[in-house]
């Protein structure tokens, strides 16, 4: 018996219908249990046992191998913040300090509030515009601590119910690994990524 | 037959299969090969690199895994260069940087392959200066596992083994890369039947068993090879024990049964035999209370006993149950004793839960367990496995999984193979024989199912699937398979030497050595050696028990049986027991039964005495002494050798032995079977019969036509349901009662419903509901349980504290009104 | 110095709908596709290996060659690699995110040429806008009949799926990847047996190709072979995107033919170092490459044979750019902490040893290192790959392991004595 609404349901069987086997659909399942709960519960991996025909503690093991299917609770923002080589050289590193001083959360810990969690990670695929941050996984391309802070300071207080990365990238962004030319209409809800067939962006909403 | 291939290991040319893993070919030519993750019995993964060697290949020597690397014809292999060497002296340096090296506190410490392979490969010191891997010291991951996660080597043994073996995948890696750990789901334990395994190939002291933990050092212990009484499998295990008490039991790779796998109940269930509540002193009873008494006052008591009720009323006024938790030795001693000892013919191994003896012990053709590994169709009509007999549980696994074998399950509920099933039948008790004749019919739904039981070789498990379920059910579901092409019939019946016992003629229609009763020309044979044997009628259990309620029978022999607990039908076993004028025990421990009789005398437990015992198919093999019996306790047969003297027809047994060389001069099928030839030349066992031997009894069951079918066919009173009673693996019986670490394991009582009745029923899970049969009505709470049909309810057999329901067909299901407390 | 554009030629001439099927088929689209479905399996494969395209996603195996590994068994899928995550890489997020067609036509011939009908694009986790970008072509494309049921009005039928990934660059791991998309953790598997054009996704014969070796099908249909070939070297057909970041002026992907120098790629087309400062070394092919030193390689061409002569490779065509404030042991420090965080974990050597290194660095880096330090970490680094040659030899399933190996190297052959102030006065000695 599932413990999603039915209209999540009739997606998690469409998404399990993309794929020759169940098993295959664990991690659009894992995405759309994180859009539930807004992080991956015990429940929600439970779930998606359920759905996909593995245990629960393959399933487990699954989520748990990558990186982007929190199983402690997180903020309403994932502020991402990559220090890895390319970023490190352009001043990653201070990107990083910078986000946690505005925000007070260590990297690795999320607040109180559960408004941000904050976290260092390796390449975003955008060292041609270090250093790189992502909120809920929407790009800033060419940050700088000043910005970073200026970020946070703008989520903290206007609290935006969803985030677009054109936005933020012309408001707190620099130089870009390419000409991103066309505007992006689709925004983010969660700290996982908004990708339309996942149920995670805002029409996804349930 | 694989091709054999040429191949150099270390400038020494030897010859192997082609695809053989080099690191087995290795090892079978002499070459140890380190390892840890590689297991002869999973699937290779690769992943501790220990076994790296060199390998010359057409593009340069190359540095790789010999356990996923096959043999090809002219491999050149180094297992010792240097540059091996400084790889495996790497591995073990990387492996230990995490590592504790809390050896001295840990239960692997002496026989641990990473301390025995860091000896032998590993580098000095370590250079190491960082800080270590920090987890929650042992966590338990089940009731009968710990985990330590900091010793852990991530081998990945345990977890394969859960997956790909006893398909539990409950325990799984988690995290990734240097933060990867072993773990459960959170309140999802590892409640694996088979979890002990991962303790016994875990390659350090990562996995540990509540059960012997901290309990002793691997130096202490002595050990020594036997084959297990818990189910008729008889897996080979290594028992060890300190000073005199046994300590462990390990499963032992016996290509021929287990493979080296054990459940938990059989590597957990040595506990009994160290129990405080084990017989120690013989006991008779006066004035209603036993009492303990001296062998010499005890054996007086039953001679004299006995033998008046035998001057008065003649031998057959004495019933004989029991043997079949006995050796072939014991069980042969009893057969003998009661047959011209006593001079009674009233008696069986079985406890009215079995099948035909004659069946059991002859049916022909009959499968071995490893033909279960090329089979290419398997019809199991039997117990669930999973419940009965776990090591035939995973190879029935392992045939379709790696053989490619195709299973039918033919159960009234779930079984543990129903996922490797291609087809699951799912029948109302009683009803079996009419699913018979529509499967043997094969139309509509049926036909799929015949055709894939149309492609052979077939290997038929035939059982009784429940303890109301017509005995002749399997008569005539192995007259069916027999008529499948290539068919052979594995017979199912689960105490643990049961199969022996009636090879040694413990059964009301048997004589030694798979003889009928009724073969005048063997029973001539038999009566020059033994002297006369009665010719009165014989009776089944049931029919003495019987027979003691009405005073037709005024004496009972029990063997290592406790009827009032296992008879299906309680009632009975406990009327005709208390009706008796006599009962004498020979026993471990003073069970509900035992409590009824006048004399109890203690019994030497499995691993305090040597013997031989014979599985299902037909293996025999040696079980073996480590420790001595609690107290006074004696060998069977040398108690019912004591007896005979007193009652001036002595079996003058020498011993154990001298028995098992009378059984191979008396008894057709086992001619030739002896110690000698177990312990020399046939160390996974003996099928009988063995080389020259024949065996008299053939028996051939027939396919029964629909007619003959549809009328066994039974249905419940109207308005009832139909009663599935069957086993759980750990139950109340008295060995598991006396195993604390698997007692609390029972499932305990319940009464299994499809949801459907329950709704009707107005019951919902956890509710109690009133069960009435014949004999009993008790109130048991409600389990929806969607595999069983409508109409019937589950109810599992023998559960701590549950009265018993009788074996009766029809049982009335009503909701249970509220007891106030 | 101007360069043929080819893969990003629609995108600079028409930046803002270059995505979109009406610009694409506007400029030739999907007529290859249409031509690919009337040619037979041999032919094609034929044509992939004439043109002497190489695999973009590190490995530079011939396309053609490995598609004609594929064994008789099906179905048989395709995968397109978009997991791109080694650091300093970032070129198939540009294809993805401003051509999907241009890639999706080319899934469209590698199913043809590879009897696929169902085909999976694995896109990493962090990539959400380029997988809406992909997701939306898609759509286009099952609208107008070029995906789905019978594809152009054949009776072929071709499945894209768009799966996204969970954040592990090990999973771009061709192996890993199939796991990943079979719903198991991301291990890479034993190569032998498993080798996915014979046993792959559900142990059935698989073609796995990068995004942009995919999304040069439709070019090498439309130049011809040929033409096609004429665009870059004699070994290294094509043209190769590079990924330049660090410290140049014009950090960016760029398009250009093999052969040109790295001088030319570093002070022309990235447009010098920033703020004119001294270059100190570049990694030439993405974080598993060994570093390259102006000393030694400017001049240099720019081709796998050459790159791979001197102890390096072109991999993925990320270049990496260090001046001269750049302190290499800390940049080791972070290659090898992205290799010790990324190792699946499944090999001794890779998940023991990368951490293990990544900690000495850490060390050092810190002030704490020991004289005996350089010598340990060429050891531990001599336990995961044997010999520290070039091309590296593995104790592992997979290169990952032996990649964390390579800044190590590096800092020991060209930055000994930086290493060695590091410890003797324990800290870094440009700060
Ligand atoms: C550790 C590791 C990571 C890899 N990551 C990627 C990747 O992100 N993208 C990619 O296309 N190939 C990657 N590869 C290479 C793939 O295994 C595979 O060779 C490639 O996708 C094949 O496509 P191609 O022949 O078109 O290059 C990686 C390989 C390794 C060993
Ligand atoms: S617990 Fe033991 S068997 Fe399991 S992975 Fe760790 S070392 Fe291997
Ligand atoms: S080398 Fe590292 S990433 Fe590759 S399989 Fe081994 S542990 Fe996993
Ligand atoms: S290194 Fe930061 S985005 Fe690539
Ligand atoms: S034994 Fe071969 S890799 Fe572990």
């Amino acid at each position: 018996m599932s413990l999603w609404p039915a209209d999540v349901q009739e997606r998690a069987k469409e998404l399990i219908g993309r794929y020759p086997d169940p098993k295959s659909a664990v991690m659009p399942l894992l995405y759309l249990a994180m859009r539930q709960d807004g992080y991956l519960t015990e429940a929600g991996m439970g779930e998606v046992a359920g759905w996909t025909g593995h245990t629960p503690a393959q399933v487990q093991s699954v989520a748990t191998f990558y990186g982007m299917f929190k199983t402690e609770p997180l903020g309403q923002y994932l502020v991402s913040v990559c220090t890895s080589i390319s970023c490190m050289l352009l001043g990653g590193d201070d990107v990083l300090e910078a986000v946690e001083e505005a925000t007070g959360v260590p990297h690795g810990e999320t607040d109180a509030e559960r408004l941000f969690s904050v976290e260092h990670v390796e390449c975003l695929g955008a060292c041609g515009g270090a250093p790189a941050v992502q909120v809920n996984y929407e790009l800033i391309e060419g940050s700088t601590p000043d910005q970073a802070r200026a970020l946070c300071r703008w989520l903290q207080d206007e609290r935006p119910e969803v985030v677009n990365t054109d936005d933020m990238q012309e408001r707190f962004g620099g130089r870009r690994s390419f000409d991103w030319a066309i505007a992006e209409s689709e925004n983010a809800v969660g700290p996982y990524p908004a990708f339309g067939p996942y149920g995670t962006t805002p029409g996804g909403e349930v | 037959m694989t091709d054999l291939v040429k191949i150099t290991v270390d400038g020494r040319e030897i010859e192997v299969p082609a695809g053989e893993l080099v690191i087995k070919a290795a090892q079978d030519h002499g070459t140890y090969i380190p390892r840890f993750c590689w297991h002869p019995r999973m699937k290779e993964v690769g992943m501790c690199r220990m076994c790296l060697v060199e390998i010359e290949t057409p593009r340069g020597t190359i540095l790789t895994t010999s356990c996923t690397t096959p043999a090809s014809a002219g491999m050149v292999v180094h297992t010792a260069s240097e540059t091996t060497k400084k790889a495996q002296a790497g591995i073990l340096e990387f492996l230990l940087i995490n590592h504790p090296l809390d050896c001295p506190v840990c239960d692997k410490g002496g026989e641990c392959p990473l301390q025995d392979q860091t000896m032998a490969y590993g580098p000095g010191e370590s250079r190491f200066v960082e800080e270590k891997r920090h987890f929650e010291k042992p966590i338990p991951i089940s009731d009968l596992v710990f985990l330590d996660r900091e010793r852990c080597i991530l081998c990945a043994r345990c977890t394969r083994f859960a997956d790909e073996i006893a398909g539990d995948p409950l325990i799984e890696f988690k995290d990734r890369g240097n933060h990867t750990q072993v773990q459960t789901f959170p309140d999802l334990p590892f409640s694996s039947y088979f979890s002990g395994n991962t303790v016994q190939i875990c390659p350090v002291g990562a996995l540990t068993a509540s059960a012997y933990r901290f309990k002793a050092r691997p130096w202490d212990l002595r050990r020594v090879e036997s084959s297990c009484s818990h189910c008729t499998v008889g897996c080979s295990i290594a028992v060890e024990a300190s000073r005199n008490d046994v300590l462990r039991f390990n499963g032992v790779d016996n290509d021929a049964t287990n493979q080296g796998w054990l459940s938990d109940k059989c590597r957990f269930g040595f506990e009994f035999i160290g129990s405080e509540n084990r017989l120690r002193t013989p006991l008779i009873k006066v004035d209603g209370e036993f009492q303990e008494t001296t062998w010499a006052d005890a054996l007086d008591l039953v001679a004299e006993r006995l033998g008046s009720i035998i001057e008065e009323h003649g031998g057959e006024a004495v019933g004989g149950i029991g043997g079949a938790r006995s050796t072939n030795e014991d069980a042969y001693a009893f057969g003998k004793f009661m047959r011209t000892v006593v001079g009674s013919n009233h008696l069986d191994a079985q406890l009215d839960d079995g099948l035909d003896a004659r069946f059991l012990a002859g049916v022909s053709p009959r499968a071995k367990i490893g033909d279960l590994d090329h089979a290419a169709a398997i019809l199991l009509w039997a117990p669930d496995l999973k419940e009965e007999s776990g090591s035939l549980y995973l190879r029935v696994r392992h045939a379709v999984q790696e053989g490619g074998a195709k299973l039918v399950v033919i159960h009234p509920r779930r079984t543990g193979l129903d996922d490797r099933a291609t087809h699951k039948l799912t029948y109302r008790p009683g009803q079996g024989f009419g699913l018979l004749a529509d499967l043997a019919g094969g139309e509509g739904d049926y036909a799929a199912v015949l055709e894939t039981l149309s492609h052979g070789p077939v290997v038929a498990i035939v059982g009784r699937t429940g303890l109301t379920e017509a005995p002749e059910l399997a008569e005539a579901v192995a007259g069916f398979a027999l008529g499948l092409p290539d068919a052979t019939v594995l017979p199912f019946a689960r105490r643990s030497n049961v199969f022996g016992a009636l090879d040694m003629g413990v059964a009301p229609s048997l004589l030694p050595g798979r003889v009928a009763a009724d073969d005048a020309e063997a029973m001539a044979q038999l009566e020059a050696v033994w002297g006369p044997i009665p010719t009165h009628e014989a009776r089944d259990t049931l029919g003495i028990l019987e027979g003691l309620a009405v005073g037709d029978l005024k004496a009972l022999i029990l063997l290592g049986a406790d009827p009032v607990r296992d008879v299906p039908d309680a009632t009975v076993a406990r009327r005709g027991i208390e009706a008796a004028e006599f009962v004498v025990a020979i026993d471990l421990f003073l069970t509900d039964t035992n409590q009824l009789a006048d004399v109890v005398l203690p019994a030497e437990a499995f691993g305090e005495k040597e013997g031989t015992v014979t599985n299902l198919e037909g293996r025999v093999q040696k079980v073996n002494r480590i420790v001595t019996g609690p107290g006074q306790s004696q060998a069977d047969w040398a108690i019912l050798d004591d007896i005979s003297r007193r009652l001036s027809k002595p079996l003058a047994f020498a011993s154990a032995e001298a028995i098992c060389k009378e059984i191979a001069d008396v008894a057709p099928a086992y001619a030739g079977m002896t110690w000698e030839l177990l312990e020399w030349d046939e160390k996974e066992g003996a099928v009988v019969p063995y080389g020259e031997a024949v065996q008299p009894l053939i028996h051939h069951p027939a396919a029964a036509d629909r007619k003959a079918l549809e009328a066994m066919s039974r249905q419940p009173s109207s308005g009832a349901f139909a009663l599935h009673l069957a086993r759980t693996l750990y139950d109340d019986g008295v060995l598991m009662r006396n195993s604390l670490s698997l007692h609390a394991l029972a499932p305990g009582a319940a009464v299994h419903l499809h949801p459907e009745d329950a709704g009707r029923l107005g019951v919902t899970e956890g509710a109690l509901v009133e069960v009435k049969s014949v004999d009993a009505s008790i109130r048991l709470p409600a389990v929806l349980d969607s595999s069983l049909l409508t109409g019937v309810v589950y109810v599992p057999f023998n559960q701590p504290w549950t009265p018993s329901l009788g074996a009766a067909l029809s049982v009335v299901v009503a909701a249970g009104k509220e007891v106030s407390a | 110095m101007s360069h043929a554009q080819v893969l990003f030629a629609r995108m600079a001439e028409h930046p803002t709908d270059s995505h979109t099927l009406v610009m694409y088929e506007a400029t030739g689209g999907y007529v290859q596709a249409r031509r690919a479905m009337d040619m037979t399996r041999d032919e094609i494969v034929e044509l992939v290996k004439t043109s002497g395209l190489l695999g973009r996603g590190g490995a530079a195996f011939s396309a053609g060659l490995k598609w004609s590994f594929l064994a008789p068994a099906r179905p048989a899928y395709l995968v397109v690699n978009g997991d791109e995550s080694e650091p300093g890489t970032f070129k198939d997020r540009q294809l993805l995110e401003r051509d999907p067609h241009q890639m999706i036509e080319g899934i469209i011939i590698a199913s043809v040429a590879n009897e696929v009908r169902e085909a999976f694009i694995y896109i990493r986790g962090e990539y959400p806008k380029p997988a809406r970008r992909v997701q939306q072509a898609i759509d286009e494309a099952y609208a107008a009949g070029y995906l789905g049921k019978g594809i152009f009005g054949t009776d072929y039928d071709l499945d894209v799926t768009v799966h996204l990934g969970g954040g592990a660059y090990i999973c771009g791991e061709e192996t890993a990847l199939i796991n990943s998309l079979e719903g198991k953790r991301g291990e890479p598997r034993l190569k032998p047996p498993y080798f996915p054009a014979a046993k792959g996704l559900y142990m059935m014969p698989t073609i796995v190709n990068n995004v942009e070796t995919v999304s040069n099908l439709p070019h090498i249909f439309e130049m011809g072979t040929d033409d096609y070939r004429a665009l870059g070297h004699a070994t290294d057909t094509g043209t190769f995107l590079f990924s330049v970041s660090g410290h140049v002026k014009e950090p960016g992907n760029y398009e250009l033919p093999h052969g040109i120098t790295w001088r030319e790629l570093i002070f022309d087309v990235a447009g010098g170092m920033r703020e004119d400062r001294g270059l100190k070394a570049w990694i030439p092919g993405g974080a598993s490459a060994p570093w390259f030193v102006p000393e030694h390689h400017l001049d240099l061409e720019i081709t796998k044979e050459a790159t791979g002569a001197a102890g390096s490779m072109l991999g993925s065509g990320a270049v990496v750019v260090m001046d001269e404030t750049t302190c290499v042991v800390k940049a080791a420090e972070r290659v090898v902490r992205f290799f010790s965080h990324e190792s699946c974990g499944q090999c001794t050597p890779c998940r023991e040893g990368t951490t293990w290194l990544e900690m000495i660095l850490r060390r050092i880096e810190a002030g704490s290192g020991r004289p005996i330090d350089a010598e340990l970490l060429l050891d531990v680094s001599d336990n995961i790959s044997p010999g520290l040659t070039w091309p590296p030899k593995q104790t592992t399933i997979c290169p990952l392991g032996p990649s964390a190996v390579s800044p190590i190297t590096s800092v020991a052959k060209y930055f000994a004595d930086e290493l060695r102030q590091h410890i003797v006065q324990g800290g870094c000695p440009l700060d």
